[in-house]
């Protein structure tokens, strides 16, 4: 039981807070959302939490080897689940990407993003170094990213599709692929991109030539842009107050509680509000990183902390410029922001990983010192 | 060891490259973080307030317009208007289908809506249905939860007392449909378009109000903000009296003319109607293009306001002004009998009395009485066209009386220079025999020959006035000698009240009150032509279109002179038999009335 409280008290607390902190503005901008509709998702969204935040840390006080060793079998559970979804499940928001849990709603493709890091972390912490410039080699991981991304992009779900392309390519990176391949990777999309084009339903090409000129179809697909631009340009400096939004609360501001939070978080607390979330995010980023730089021990360990950190960044990043215009509207909500129970589950899950990398980190360092004589599962 | 430091370094420069992007990544997002809520806060600011804040337009009411006993001859209604918030227009198609399931919706209406849609308007609201029937907007409320984007909205139109009788003297109100209506920001607002309405309409319009609103993306009302009451337009009190305004009409019922009784002292127009008419109600309420169409066309021309607007030869009454003319000639003997024998040659040319047998020996009184044309002729002879012209425009022939009513005629008293200027030719003798007769070029409106009587009748130069000011206006004296009014006066009197005047069979019932005036016949021929635009040529019923136009003018009592009545039914013979009893019956009543 003491080994328990000491890994419990060892646990990254910072971190902790950090995520806290950032779950908390959710909920806030959530009761804000909903107001009218009464407290029923503030409630749902404060249960997602404690769920999760459940998750986080049962998942990192598992050792972290517990993870690698199962990696591919995580994975291999993950692409049948999302098969079984693209299959099987019900559709919300015009595709197939639904599965019902004992009665809870979830999107196999948010956690599948959590299990091809781990898979490809396995691959290249096992897998020699040397071998990283031979192309041939790479045709397995290249695989591992294929096969979820193919299933995701038909359900269809472009934003979480392309994540899922993204976080690949980022671990490929990081292992120190030659940036050669990545040119030739390029090279390769644009020879495919109509291709790619072709096969992209209707909607989402809208959504794509959308975002060239929002102001040419105000009222079509152009309007959620616009008005997204209004609520925060009119939030100013110090933003009109909580529960005072009129573009939100006067309903102008479509997805209020999933896909444009950050829309209302800019209007209700301005600048102000829009530039301390996005702090909360680089802290939560910079903790992240040091946890994967100060960790000396497994290659494994270092990989999925920048690859989790990245998909959170990534993400938020995308979500933050999607609203304001920068980059077509594709659906992607805001890490522990948005309403929704998939996405934060999944993000909690990677911090816990992460945490796990840290404790065992820290457990390793004593034991190497000899402080401590505790043995843990290995 | 060093080959895995190397990767640990490699490692730690594609980490460093990652966060470096990551960085750019931020500052992009920060930095337009800044441009759109630092840099562009008060554009955004004010496009979240357009989005947030509607403005309904309160349409001022109408001032009320009162006759000179205080009854309201035009006062204002409910009208009950189906509304749609402009943002929401491109939704109108959908929203007219549903509509039409339940309550008509016609094609003027769609066309109407899409006029003003398209309009830079104050009103953020535009209006789908006007002139809600209480049966539809029963039925429109019992559904309305099926149209949340549609509201009732109240507003107040005008209303007549009488459909037919006022319409010409009070005009009607309609949008304003001038070039700048680009610009116009009141699509709703209706203005004066003639008569009354419109000369007053500055004082009867008002001003408008606003109502500013919260209403959410789909058009609802969230809740009330600031507003501005409308200010109603000021009342006017008339001097039309509605008694006898509505029996003047009714006399005129199937008939084509004009009545105008008028205080002759004062100049208020008491009655002034023309006939036929058109219904100010069913202009009110939004006149159909059909029903706008068939009165355009109609050869009667019902939106003609003849009493100002119609052009006429004055014929016979005009000898009042050429005595006046005559008397003015120092060497002039009233005495002097001129005999008729029924014709008078004039070069190649033979003019006629209208008495084929001739009115033997006549003098200036017996002229008048009897309304001998021959007598006349002789004074042609004598008088310069010029000269009859300069007095003629004392008494207003040819020129304005300037009553407050627009669209006022000038009509035409022809002299040599106008001859020269329109006709390209000098003057002729022979059309100054017409002329002392009230033919040929000359032509006035019957407001003209009302106003000629009542200044022969009080010696002053009265205007005609429809607006009761309540203060007494003074009229200044006409510059001729007071001993020519008596006499041509007198010879007023005798056409009615003598035995062998023209209009002795009219004499007013009530025995105590005499009536003095004038009988004239307008050639229809000449009228016809120059009054092109009445389509009076046009008439099938060719002789209904070729009889003359009855004129009589009058004034009672005539020791005191208080009222003068003017009266031209058109094709219907000579004034004695037609207009002269028309004025009887309506000085019978008025004094009836007034005792």
């Amino acid at each position: 039981m003491s080994e328990f409280f000491f890994k419990f008290k060892n646990l990254h607390w910072t971190l902790i807070f950090l995520i806290c902190s950032l779950s908390s503005v959710g909920i806030i901008m959530i009761f804000s959302a909903t107001k009218s509709d009464g407290l029923g998702f503030t409630y749902s969204q404060i249960l997602k939490f404690l769920f999760g935040f459940f998750i986080m840390l049962s998942v990192g006080l598992i050792n972290i080897n517990f993870w690698q060793k199962y990696s591919f079998i995580f994975y291999l559970v993950g692409v049948i689940i999302l098969i079984y979804a693209t299959f099987y499940g019900y559709i919300g928001k015009g595709s197939r990407r639904w599965i019902n849990v004992l009665g809870i709603n979830i999107q196999p493709s948010e956690i599948m993003k959590i299990f091809l890091i781990l898979a490809l972390a396995k691959f290249f912490d096992e897998k020699k170094i040397d071998n990283f410039r031979d192309y041939l080699f790479l045709v397995f991981p290249i695989t591992l990213i294929f096969i979820p991304f193919f299933i995701v992009l038909n359900q269809p779900d472009l934003g979480t599709s392309l994540i899922l392309l993204f976080i690949g390519t980022v671990v490929f990176f990081i292992v120190g692929i030659n940036i050669k391949f990545f040119f030739s990777c390029l090279a390769g999309f644009f020879l495919l991109s109509p291709i790619f084009w072709n096969s992209l339903h209707l909607y989402q090409k809208q959504r794509l030539l959308t975002f060239f000129d929002p102001y040419k179809d105000p009222l079509g697909t152009g309007y959620h842009i616009i008005q997204s631009q209004i609520a925060i340009g009119s939030g100013g400096f110090l933003g009109k107050g909580w529960l005072k939004g009129t573009q939100s609360h006067l309903d102008f501001l479509p997805e209020k509680k999933t896909d444009f939070i950050f829309s209302m978080l800019g209007e209700e607390f301005g600048f102000l509000g829009t530039i301390s979330v996005i702090g909360l995010f680089i802290l939560i980023c910079c903790v992240g990183y040091i946890i994967s730089i100060a960790n000396e021990k497994i290659f494994f360990s270092k990989i999925i902390g920048v690859a989790i950190i990245t998909n959170f960044f990534i993400a938020g990043a995308l979500n933050m410029a999607m609203v304001m215009g920068l980059t077509p509207v594709v659906g992607i909500p805001l890490p522990l922001v948005s309403f929704g129970g998939s996405s934060m589950i999944t993000y909690f899950f990677g911090f816990g990983l992460i945490l796990s990398t840290d404790l065992s980190q820290k457990l390793y360092r004593e034991d190497n010192l000899n402080l401590t004589n505790l043995s843990f599962f290995r | 060891m060093s080959k895995e430091f190397d990767d640990l370094k490699k490692f730690q420069r594609r980490l460093f490259l990652l966060g470096l992007g990551k960085g750019l990544f931020t500052t992009l997002l920060v930095g337009k973080l800044y441009y759109l809520q630092i840099v562009n806060k008060s554009k955004f600011g004010e496009l979240s307030e357009i989005n947030r804040i509607k403005i309904k337009v309160i349409y001022p009411q109408r001032g009320i317009i009162f006759d000179q006993n205080k009854n309201k001859i035009a006062e204002n209604r409910n009208d009950y208007q189906i509304i749609l918030l402009k943002d929401k227009k491109d939704q109108m198609n959908k929203i007219v289908t549903d509509l039409r399931k339940i309550i008509l919706i016609s094609e003027e209406d769609v066309k109407d809506f899409k006029k003003n849609s398209s309009r830079n308007s104050l009103d953020d609201y535009l209006t789908i249905k006007k002139n809600l029937s209480w049966d539809e907007l029963e039925i429109f409320s019992h559904f309305s939860h099926r149209f949340p984007l549609l509201d009732i909205n109240k507003k107040k139109v005008r209303s007549y007392k009488d459909n037919y009788a006022y319409s010409h003297v009070i005009g009607y109100v309609g949008y304003d449909s001038q070039k700048k209506s680009k610009k116009r920001q009141l699509p709703e607002l209706k203005v004066g378009k003639t008569g009354i309405e419109k000369i007053y309409n500055k004082v009867l319009i008002g001003k408008e109000g606003w109502q500013k609103v919260e209403s959410n993306s789909s058009g609802k009302v969230v809740r009330n903000l600031n507003s501005k009451n409308s200010i109603s337009g000021n009342n006017i009190e008339v001097n039309i009296d509605s008694k006898i305004q509505e029996f003047s009409f009714d006399k005129l019922r199937d008939k084509a003319g004009s009545i105008i009784l008028m205080n002759c002292n004062s100049g208020a127009i008491i009655a002034m109607v023309s006939s036929p008419s058109f219904d100010i109600n069913e202009f009110s309420y939004g006149v159909k293009n059909s029903t706008w169409r068939s009165l355009q066309s109609d050869p009667l021309n019902p939106l003609l306001n003849r009493t100002i607007s119609g052009l006429y030869s004055p014929g016979s009454t005009f000898k009042l002004v050429v005595g006046m003319a005559i008397l003015e000639r120092k060497d002039f003997d009233i005495k002097h009998k001129y005999f008729c024998s029924g014709k008078q040659p004039l070069g190649n040319h033979t003019f006629h009395c209208w008495k084929r047998k001739g009115h033997g020996y006549v003098d200036l009184n017996k002229a008048i009485k009897e309304s001998c044309d021959c007598y006349f002729y002789s004074l042609a002879n004598t008088l310069g066209i010029n000269e009859l012209a300069s007095v003629a425009k004392n008494f207003s022939i040819g020129m304005k009386t300037n009553i407050d009513l627009p669209g006022e005629s000038k009509g035409i008293m022809p002299d040599e220079n106008w001859k020269k200027r329109n006709k390209g030719d000098s003057w002729h003798l022979g059309e100054t025999y017409n002329a002392v007769i009230g033919q040929g070029f000359t032509l006035s409106t019957p407001l003209q020959i009302a106003t000629m009587t009542a200044r022969i009748a009080t010696g002053k130069k009265i205007i005609p006035r429809i607006l009761s000011d309540k203060k007494k206006i003074e009229f200044e004296q006409l510059n001729f000698p007071k001993k020519s009014f008596e006499i041509i006066k007198k010879s007023m009197f005798d056409v009615v009240n003598k035995y062998n005047g023209t209009a002795f069979s009219s004499k007013l019932k009530n025995n105590a009150i005499q009536m003095a005036g004038k009988t004239g016949t307008s050639q229809v021929r000449r009228i016809s032509l120059l009054e092109r635009e009445s389509g009076v040529l046009e008439n099938k019923e060719l002789p209904y279109k070729l009889r003359d136009h009855s004129i009589f003018t009058g004034f009672a009592p005539y020791e005191k002179p208080e009222y003068v009545i003017s009266v031209i039914v058109e094709h219907h013979g000579s004034g004695s038999k037609v207009a002269a009893p028309m004025a009887r019956d309506i000085l019978d009543f008025t004094f009836k009335k007034k005792s």
